[in-house]
């Protein structure tokens, strides 16, 4: 595993072609990766039995893939990165494993490796463009309905039907450049702006390299697909940008300050659905379900007594507060809360405000390296001066009296 | 005949006015019971102001949460000290005395009162507002003591909707002026207590009449065509994986469940995580394994878990963010099991669950 | 096909009755089939039910829960329960459509050499019948 491209490293890309569609071309290379032995195992959604789902699948026998494998599913049942977890928490994965997954389940990979949730070792990291997914709860509600609402979603590439965040997302795709929105993968596969039935396929570190050279594909810098996609993925880029900071500035002004954290989060039933299947909040047993936030009868009443009332249970603030101080650094507005939450409270797009900001501030990108430290979990002697309630440079002068 | 006190105004408000006047008083330090808080959502919440009391709402048809699962983090660490008044309806209560039974709560201090329940909407309702809008249909059905429309399938099926354990049981199901009497049948010593000095006419009568038993009829039916709908028995491992497979593992079926008390769940813990080598071994039989695993196995276990003291509350299905129709499965299997040893849960406080008693001489039929 | 397939059944066997039971029998030279799988336990009480779906999940053609009879558990009550928590699991399984046949409870003492070949013997050929355990091919579990 390597960091992607340097600064002025030209990007490289290989044609494949194969399928009727592009989503059948990648699992034709998929396939392919396998009988040629690049790997032993693949790791990628599956639809299931009922045909309403598709969770991922640790895949060895190629016939599960026959008409079921889904590079690029209508929902996101799962986040990637809690598979991979799942997979490999314990250790390295038993043997070589390909992990195809969209951009935002590859950056909380990488966060969870950050946080020694995740080994590396034995994963081949695969990412594929992504026009967003559906509302999970759509989806099951009709699943016929959602794959032809899908299937447009694929022809517009993005359409009012995927979720909130999915339609403000800007980081859809593998690093154009060194633009600095980077992503550790090892294998990008490009679909934007190339004709449907092809795609591309971008190394981007030496094993994504080897790889190709094994399939005896060569991969060219430059090129008419290479720039075609990258035009599109640019264009794209930057109006989703746009949407994000348009978007953001309206939901600050709906859910800044108490009074808006409250009426957002007033329906909410403490179910905690939305930080069980955040890929990033990994504990096993959360703070706020343990023991630390059970209290005595009388701590209630006494509340209670000082307000007239209190709701019960009370701290739901304290929660999603808290929720976002752990996880808001490592947030990679995948969107999983939202769509677990049974209360439709817009978890994710209040989340992903708030990571934005935080992420901003530290100058920090999830998942755009493996080397570079959570900002929570390292410091610099001198920073952040504007924080502390103290003159400015007086830290620097205490340091010198100790000194 | 059992004693009852009516009061000249409607259910709801005299339900208020008599908690409010309580608070008043001092006769209860505070009340428990159902609020519309000012943004509009409607909560349970612990209030001690009086004043407070006008934006209770103590019988709005949604269940936020199960409220035997809140009183029981609220007893947790010991009884209140109360008095404390909850309003509360009967499978939440009959949750609290499963959760007292396992010793996560308790029942002291507190003065319950619930009523002959007619049901309540599915949580989306309440998600997206539409239940405002259901009000009058909500209502004119009690009054009709028919069973409501829309409501969520597993109260349809409720046969438990006569509360067990009550201080005091409102009437509500088939009372024809639910909104101009408020007819509240005093079942202790503690409930005849409380409506001291509030006036109204104390009569004597029956709460089981004879429409109450002809809605019962009604209920149990609709339990049989769920059943019938539900087809278990003929499920098989193929259909529980079509059912489950579209789980996406959020366990908010397990957290909004009163009888899931775990602070941390078997099926989070250490034990059941799958070691690489279990991944190795689990691919070479079957050529492919879902991620995360044992989905199947967290539902089966959390049956054997549950199902002895499941009281069809229907919460698991509300949170179920995929619909899956989890207290459809839960009440019917639990029930099956509940049979065998003649139990209801949360009936009575003093019998033991059954797995953690036995008799010497019983189930021979069992062993092989 | 049929003659070839022996099934593999996980035996929980208390340590104090069935599994010295299973001794007994082999140091009689008591014949009976190589399906079983023996796990000691302390005591019938000590299986967990999530040990037998975990079990019966992750491929085994059958389990056995044994111990001690009613009455004679090493610890005294342990077997009653064991008894109700089968009976539920049992019922669980009828419930739900799942092959409730290939579980069972037997008690069976330290001095039934005898009766554990048979118990085994007699549950083999039942799951020979029934042919290996379907689950142990599903990927979606
Ligand atoms: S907080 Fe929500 S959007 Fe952010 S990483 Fe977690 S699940 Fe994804
Ligand atoms: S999923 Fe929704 S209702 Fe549940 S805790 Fe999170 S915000 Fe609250
Ligand atoms: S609530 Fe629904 S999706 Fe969540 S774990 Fe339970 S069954 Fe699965
Ligand atoms: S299993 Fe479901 S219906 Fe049964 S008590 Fe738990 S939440 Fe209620
Ligand atoms: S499923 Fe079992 S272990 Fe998990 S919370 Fe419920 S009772 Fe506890
Ligand atoms: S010791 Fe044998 S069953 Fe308890």
């Amino acid at each position: 595993m390597s960091d992607p491209k340097k600064e002025g490293e030209g990007l490289k890309g290989a044609a494949f072609s194969g399928g009727k569609s592009s989503l059948e071309t990648v699992l034709g290379f998929l396939k392919r990766t396998l009988a040629e032995g690049c790997f032993d195992a693949l790791l990628l959604p599956v639809k299931a039995p009922g045909g309403d789902s598709f969770p991922y699948v640790l895949v060895q026998d190629k016939a599960l893939l026959e008409d079921r494998g889904s590079p690029l599913p209508p929902i996101m049942p799962v986040q990637g990165g809690k598979a991979v977890s799942s997979l490999t928490r314990r250790g390295k994965a038993p043997r070589k494993v390909a992990a195809l997954m969209r951009p935002c389940e590859v950056r909380a990979t990488i966060e969870l490796f950050k946080l020694a949730q995740v080994d590396l070792e034995n994963i081949f990291l695969i990412s594929i463009d992504c026009p967003g997914v559906l509302p999970v709860k759509d989806f099951a509600a009709d699943p016929e309905k959602g794959m032809a609402a899908f299937g447009e979603v694929l022809e517009k590439w993005g359409d009012r039907k995927v979720r909130p965040v999915c339609q403000i997302c800007h980081r859809f795709t593998a690093p154009l450049s060194d633009d600095g929105a980077g992503m550790v993968v090892d294998l990008h596969i490009g679909l934007l702006g190339i004709e449907d039935g092809e795609v591309l396929l971008i190394p981007y570190s030496p094993a994504g390299e080897e790889i190709l050279a094994k399939l005896d594909l060569v991969p060219a810098a430059g090129g008419d697909i290479l720039s075609a996609w990258r035009d599109r993925a640019n264009e794209l880029t930057k109006k989703r940008g746009e949407e994000r900071r348009r978007a953001q500035e309206e939901m600050k002004s709906k859910v800044r300050g108490l009074n808006n954290l409250l009426e957002t989060f007033d329906k909410c039933i403490n179910c905690h659905n939305c930080m069980r299947v955040c890929p990033v909040c990994y504990c096993r047993l959360c703070y706020f379900d343990s023991e630390a936030v059970k209290h005595p009868p009388d701590d209630y009443l006494r509340r209670a007594g000082d307000w007239g009332s209190i709701r019960f249970l009370p701290d739901t603030i304290l929660f999603q507060v808290g929720r976002m101080s752990h996880m808001s650094l490592s947030c990679v507005s995948c969107g999983t809360c939202e769509d677990a939450c049974p209360m439709d409270i817009p978890v994710a797009q209040v989340f992903s405000l708030v990571a934005d900001e935080a992420q901003e501030y530290f100058g920090y990108l999830p998942g755009r390296s493996t080397d570079e430290p959570i900002p929570l979990a390292t410091y610099k002697e001198e920073e952040l001066e504007e924080v502390e309630d103290a003159p400015q440079g007086a830290s620097s002068e205490t340091k010198e009296k100790d000194g | 005949m059992a004693k009852f006190l009516e009061l000249d105004k409607g259910t709801e408000a005299g339900i208020r006015e008599l908690l409010g006047q309580s608070l008043r008083n001092g006769q209860v330090k505070a009340v428990f019971a159902l609020r519309r808080t000012t943004n509009g959502a409607v909560n349970y919440s612990l209030i001690t102001d009086p004043q407070m009391m006008e934006e209770a709402v103590p019988l709005f048809p949604s269940m936020p949460s199960n409220a035997g699962q809140l009183l029981s983090r609220l007893t947790l660490k010991g009884p209140v000290e109360g008095p404390v008044a909850v309003v509360v309806r009967p499978c939440e209560l009959r949750a609290l005395v499963e959760l007292v039974k396992r010793e996560q709560g308790s029942l002291e201090g507190f003065l319950f009162i619930s009523f002959t329940c007619p049901g309540v909407y599915p949580l989306k309702a309440s998600a997206n507002g539409e239940i405002e809008g259901k009000q009058t249909q909500y209502w004119e059905a009690v009054k009709s003591g028919k069973v409501v429309p829309e409501i969520r399938p597993t109260c349809r099926a409720c046969e438990h909707f006569i509360p067990y354990n009550a201080d005091i049981t409102i009437s509500l199901v088939g009372n024809k002026d639910v909104d101009k009497r408020c007819i509240l049948f005093l079942n202790t010593a503690k409930g005849a207590e409380l409506v001291k000095g509030v006036g109204g006419k104390l009569s004597e009568g029956e709460l089981e009449t004879a429409e109450l038993h002809a809605h019962r009829e009604e209920r149990l039916a609709e339990k049989k065509s769920l059943y019938d709908q539900g087809q278990l028995s003929g499920l098989g491992m193929d259909g529980l994986i079509e059912i489950f497979s579209r789980c996406i593992g959020c366990r908010g079926c397990r957290s909004a469940c009163p009888i899931c008390y775990c602070n941390l769940c078997t099926f989070d813990s250490f034990d059941y995580e799958y070691e690489p080598s279990t991944y190795e071994e689990e691919l070479k039989k079957r050529g492919g394994v879902r991620i995360p695993p044992n989905t199947i196995f967290y539902h089966l276990g959390r049956l054997t878990h549950v199902g002895i003291s499941c009281v069809g509350c229907g919460s698991c299905t509300d949170v179920c963010p995929v619909d899956i129709p989890l207290s459809a499965i839960f009440l019917q299997v639990g029930e099956a099991v509940q049979k065998i040893f003649d139990y209801i849960p949360g009936k009575d406080v003093e019998e033991d669950v059954p797995l953690a008693t036995f008799e010497e001489v019983e189930l021979t039929e069992i062993e092989e | 096909m049929e003659e070839d397939f022996m099934p593999r059944i996980i035996g929980f066997l208390c340590k104090w009755c069935t599994y010295a039971g299973a001794d007994l029998a082999g140091v009689s030279r008591i014949q009976y089939p190589p399906s079983i799988l023996p796990i000691r336990v302390m005591c019938s009480s000590r299986v967990d039910p999530l040990f037998v779906i975990s079990s019966f999940l992750r491929g085994a053609d059958a389990v056995l829960v044994a111990g001690c009879h009613p009455g004679d558990c090493h610890y005294q009550r342990g077997n009653y329960y064991t008894r109700r928590r089968y009976a539920v699991l049992r019922k669980i399984f009828e419930e739900l459509g799942l092959e409730a046949d290939r579980l069972r409870l037997s008690w069976i003492s330290a001095s039934e050499g005898r009766r554990f070949a048979d118990v085994i013997t007699d549950y083999t050929e039942r799951i020979k019948k029934k042919g290996p355990n379907p689950v142990k091919k599903e990927v979606f579990l």
